[in-house]
Formats: structure tokens, C-alpha cells, sequence
């Protein structure tokens, strides 16, 4: 680590200028907006009024009305389940990617490949094919497989409120696993094979190995990876648009999308900047843990 | 070391999950790309249709014809390739001073930046949709590609910062002695060098921007400026016009680009997503 305050040795130039351009658009595409919203919150504004008054009032209303509790319960729900299975599978792609790779199996990378492409396909489209594939009819192919097999009738999966909120979790755990999958692979990849020959030698068998040796290891990778997932669902907004639109009727209303709701749909600027500022809090909540990790990981480093 | 019949039969475990992998994340895309060369009876069938027995190609050129999906592509193209070109701009001299300067409170510096990175976009869309109303910003895309650029610069500026970092400093001694100022230096020392470095950047910031929505959603009304995820929603959005095999055959127009570029490049993706997020 560098010590603070050591001066330009000699090079006697200033380090600012190079900074002007990424902080003039960080000002004015970030803090400014940050700033109008946070106020935005402690007024009863409309879209575009620029006349209104000062109040608590979109809080209190906020905090007191039953939509918003649902809302949060349901962005709750929506974010540990996507977080958690897009870790798993992703430690679990990983492993097999990387012992695929080890084994130097064909057909390894056209796996990567696959996995990838799940990440990198607009989270508009992904929410369009599921809606295809959540069709409810008789030929809605999901409903089809299921019925084949005798494991379900007809199953509605995106007018049944519950269901819905299960079927645009699934669309999202599809979305987000590659990008768990290959942060932890590359944290595999850093795993010295010397540590893994030493607990062959131990006589440590594989599952031993994994939670004994490897996700020890890894747990820096996979804390860093597991804020930067929960911050990504937090703010998903696209996906669930295309999917279900927070429906049926608000059931899957996730933050980001209420906040939109509240402000283009319900004219009530007030309301949506005070969800914002509490998706503000949980992001700044987020960065904070985040630096605490980076700086832990930077020490043991 | 495994013996020979264990090492057969962990490499079939393996070829097994293989498939049950590629099937979870292909039958989607094999599912729209089945779809979208449907006739109208087959998509209604049941049992269902795996392969259409006649494939309408038609279903494609009805899409280019009747949509406006040209010109949301080209409206992608541009947005993404300049929100490229400046967020280079920007974050290469910024990613260079904080790889070659020394000064106070650089590692806090650093951080402010990664804050950004956390800020959902839908939150910063709102005041933005104001203020480019009141300054008549709405519905142009400079003024759009500001914020896409704004959005991608907190991981750009650390990532390049990182590849700039494996450059040794001898090359900017060197290019000193040669008489090079500092920009001289990095335009021609360090960009040449880091071309791998600022290829993955570049592919990230691409793919990344190519799927931005609530940005273009917010910002813009007017139809003929659409980037082709805010195409798509307003083309679903008009679904009684536009039946399934044709949305999703334009949802295939859409993300063939992605796709193509992605099998491509993956080299520098999983280089790129690997150094930037990992290591620090």
C-alpha cells in the first residue's frame, strides 16, 4: 500500500486536469440527479410541476401505506432468491467448467459460451422469450413439458400472483448466473494447484475438498461477487418490465419498477423520488460493505 | 492419481451435467429462434411444433418491412459505438493519472468513483428526464449518449486503470528521454500497448450499452430514436397487431448482433470480466 501524502516527486504536474472530463459528466449525470431527488422526496411535486411545497408528506404516506411494505417483501423475496441461486449455480458451473478445462474435455468452451451468451442478450429480450415460454395455453411450451412429464396441469404462470413472482425470479436466475459463474471462475483459476494436489495428499475426498479448501479460498471472489449481484437485482428494472410489468396487479412490483410506476404512471414525483432514496439507501449500504471487503482483501493481499 | 475406469467415469459425470447445462441455457434461445419460423396454425398446435415443417423466413422480412427495426438497429449502432469512442475519451487520461500520478487521497478518489457504479440507473433518469425537458434535451441522442457514457465510466476508468498498471513505467521513462510529453506518451506508448486492454473494455461497454433500457426509455418518446431494446418493448406493447412468431423473430434480429460479436470476442469478454471485477 502506497503511504498518503507523498508529493509529486519532482514531476511537478498536476494531477487534476486529467480528472476534469470524468468528473464533469460524474457531476452532472449523478450527483446532480442524486441530489434533485433527494430533494424531489421532501416535496408533493408532480412530473414536471415546477410550483410545490415543502413536506414530509411522501414519506409518511410511503411508510404507512400497505403497498409499500408488499413492495418491499416482494423486491426481498425477488433479490435473496435470484442472489442465492445465481451463486450456487454459478460455484457450481464454475467447478464443472473448471475441471472440464483441467480434464481438457471438448465441448468445454462451447459451454462457456453458452452460459455467456445468457448474460449478454438484453434483459428486455430475456424477459420477452420467458414471457413466450410462460405462455399459459396448452401450447405455452413450458406448460407442455410439464404436463408431459405428469408433474403439473396448466400451470398459470404469470396470472397467478404467487406463480408470477416465482416465474420472474426463474427468468432472472437464468439471466444472472454466467455473470457469478465467471467471477468465481476466474477466482478458481487463482487457486494454486499446489494447494489442491496438498489436500489430494490429505486423502481429502472432493466434497472435503470444496467446503474445506476451495470456497475458503474463494471467499473474498465470491463476497465481492455477491454485492455486486445484490446491487445488480436491486436495481433490476428491465427484465420484469418486459416479463410481467409488476403484474398481475402489483405482485411483482420490484423497487426500481415502482419507482418508475409511481412517477410516469401515478404522477406522483414526491412518492417515486422517496422509493428512490430508500433504493438509494440499500445501494449506499451496499458500497459501503463492498469498500469494507475490498479493503479487508487488499490487507491480506 | 485416479485410475483409469474412475477417470471415465468422472469425465461421463461430467459430459452429463454438460448437457443439462447446455440445455437450461439454450432451450430459450432455441425456444424464440423455433417460434419465430412458425406458420400461425403451428403456433397454436398441440402437441407442439419443435421444428416448424415449413419455415417462414417471410416471418423475418415482415419485421423489416412493417417495423421500424432498421432504424432502431442503426439508432443501437450509433449509441453504442459513440458511447464507446467517449467513454474512451474520458476514462483513458483519468484511468492514466491515477495509474501514474502520485497524489493525497487517490485510493478515496478511486472509491468516489466506484460509488457511481452502484447507483441504480432508474434513479438518476428521473431528474434527468426533467432537466432535459426544461433544456430541451429530450429526444436527442447526444444528450442520451451522455448518460449511457456516464453510466459505463466508473468500471471503464478502474478497469483500464488496472491494465495500465501492468505497463511498466519504464516505457514512460523511456518515451521521456525520446522528448514525448505525456499525451505524446500515451497516445503513442501506452494505447498501443494496452490494445488488449482496451479491446475488452471497449466489447464490455458495448455489449453492456447495447442492452441499456430505462435510459432510452425515459429519455426518449420519439419513436424514430429508439435503440432496439426500447423497439422491442414498444413493438410488444402493440402485440395485438403483432403476433408471437413475429416478436420473436424480431426479438432474433435483435440480439444476433450480440450473439455473433460475443462467440467472436469471448477471448477478451472473460479476460475483461475476469481482471476488472476481481482483482483490487
Amino acid at each position: 500500500m502506497q503511504k498518503k501524502g507523498i508529493k509529486n516527486r519532482g514531476i511537478g504536474e498536476n494531477p487534476i486536469p486529467w480528472f476534469l472530463p470524468l468528473l464533469a459528466v460524474l457531476l452532472l449525470v449523478f450527483v446532480y440527479p442524486i441530489i434533485e431527488i433527494v430533494r424531489f422526496s421532501f416535496t408533493d411535486a408532480g412530473l414536471l410541476d415546477t410550483n410545490y411545497s415543502v413536506t414530509l408528506e411522501s414519506y409518511t404516506s410511503l411508510f404507512t401505506s400497505p403497498g409499500f411494505t408488499q413492495m418491499l417483501i416482494i423486491t426481498g423475496v425477488f433479490v435473496f432468491f435470484s442472489v442465492t441461486f445465481q451463486m450456487i449455480l454459478g460455484l457450481a458451473i464454475a467447478l464443472l467448467v473448471d475441471q472440464g478445462m483441467k480434464r481438457k474435455l471438448h465441448g468445454t468452451i462451447v459451454i462457456r459460451t453458452a452460459v455467456l451468451t445468457a448474460w449478454a442478450i438484453p434483459g428486455v429480450i430475456i424477459g420477452i422469450i420467458w414471457m413466450m415460454m410462460y405462455n399459459e395455453a396448452d401450447s405455452g411450451v413450458l406448460n407442455y413439458i410439464l404436463s408431459s412429464l405428469g408433474i403439473a396441469d396448466s400451470v398459470a404462470f404469470l396470472s397467478d400472483p404467487v406463480n408470477a413472482l416465482v416465474s420472474v425470479t426463474v427468468a432472472n436466475i437464468w439471466r444472472g448466473t454466467a455473470f457469478s459463474m465467471i467471477m468465481i471462475y476466474a477466482g478458481l483459476q487463482t487457486i494454486s494447484r499446489d494447494v489442491i494436489e496438498a489436500s489430494l495428499v490429505d486423502g481429502a475426498n472432493a466434497f472435503k475438498r470444496l467446503f474445506k479448501v476451495i470456497i475458503p479460498i474463494l471467499s473474498p471472489v465470491l463476497f465481492v461477487n455477491l454485492i455486486i449481484v445484490t446491487v445488480e437485482t436491486f436495481n433490476t428494472f428491465d427484465m420484469v418490465m418486459a416479463l410481467t410489468g409488476g403484474g398481475p396487479g402489483r405482485s411483482t412490483e420490484v423497487i426500481a419498477l415502482s419507482i418508475y410506476n409511481s412517477i410516469f404512471n401515478q404522477f406522483e414525483l414526491g412518492q417515486g423520488a422517496a422509493t428512490a432514496v430508500v433504493l438509494l439507501l440499500i445501494n449506499a449500504l451496499m458500497t459501503v460493505i463492498y469498500f469494507k471487503v475490498l479493503q479487508k482483501n487488499q490487507e491480506v493481499g | 492419481m485416479e485410475s483409469r475406469k474412475k477417470r471415465m467415469l468422472i469425465n461421463s459425470l461430467i459430459y452429463v451435467l454438460y448437457a443439462v447445462v447446455l440445455v437450461f441455457f439454450l432451450f430459450p434461445l432455441f425456444w424464440v429462434l423455433s417460434t419465430s419460423l412458425k406458420t400461425v396454425p403451428e403456433l397454436f398446435q398441440t402437441p407442439i411444433v419443435w421444428f416448424s415443417s415449413d419455415p417462414q423466413f417471410e416471418n423475418y422480412a415482415y419485421i423489416f418491412e412493417r417495423t421500424q427495426i432498421l432504424t432502431y438497429l442503426m439508432n443501437s449502432f450509433i449509441i453504442v459505438a459513440s458511447t464507446i469512442i467517449i467513454s474512451l475519451i474520458v476514462a483513458v487520461p483519468a484511468a492514466y493519472a491515477l495509474s501514474r500520478f502520485k497524489f493525497k487521497f487517490k485510493k478515496a478518489f478511486m472509491l468516489f468513483i466506484l460509488i457511481f457504479q452502484m447507483v441504480s440507473p432508474v434513479v438518476v433518469a428521473i431528474p434527468l428526464y426533467r432537466l432535459f425537458v426544461q433544456f430541451n434535451l429530450i429526444n436527442m441522442h447526444w444528450s442520451l449518449i451522455l448518460v449511457y457514457v456516464a453510466i459505463q465510466l466508473p468500471f471503464t476508468t478502474w478497469f483500464l486503470k488496472g491494465f495500465f498498471d501492468t505497463i511498466p513505467q519504464a516505457l514512460d521513462e523511456a518515451a521521456k528521454i525520446d522528448g514525448c510529453s505525456r499525451l505524446q506518451m500515451i497516445w503513442k506508448v501506452l494505447i498501443p500497448v494496452s490494445t488488449p486492454g482496451i479491446a475488452s473494455a471497449s466489447i464490455l461497454v458495448g455489449v453492456l450499452s447495447w442492452s441499456q433500457f430505462v435510459i432510452p426509455f425515459i429519455l426518449l418518446d420519439d419513436s424514430a430514436l429508439y435503440p432496439v431494446s426500447v423497439g422491442l418493448i414498444n413493438l410488444q406493447s402493440t402485440a395485438e397487431a403483432i403476433t408471437t412468431h413475429y416478436l420473436a423473430a424480431a426479438s432474433m434480429i435483435a440480439i444476433l448482433p450480440v450473439i455473433i460479436l460475443f462467440v467472436a470476442l469471448q477471448k477478451y469478454i472473460v479476460g475483461a470480466l475476469t481482471s476488472g471485477a476481481v482483482k483490487e
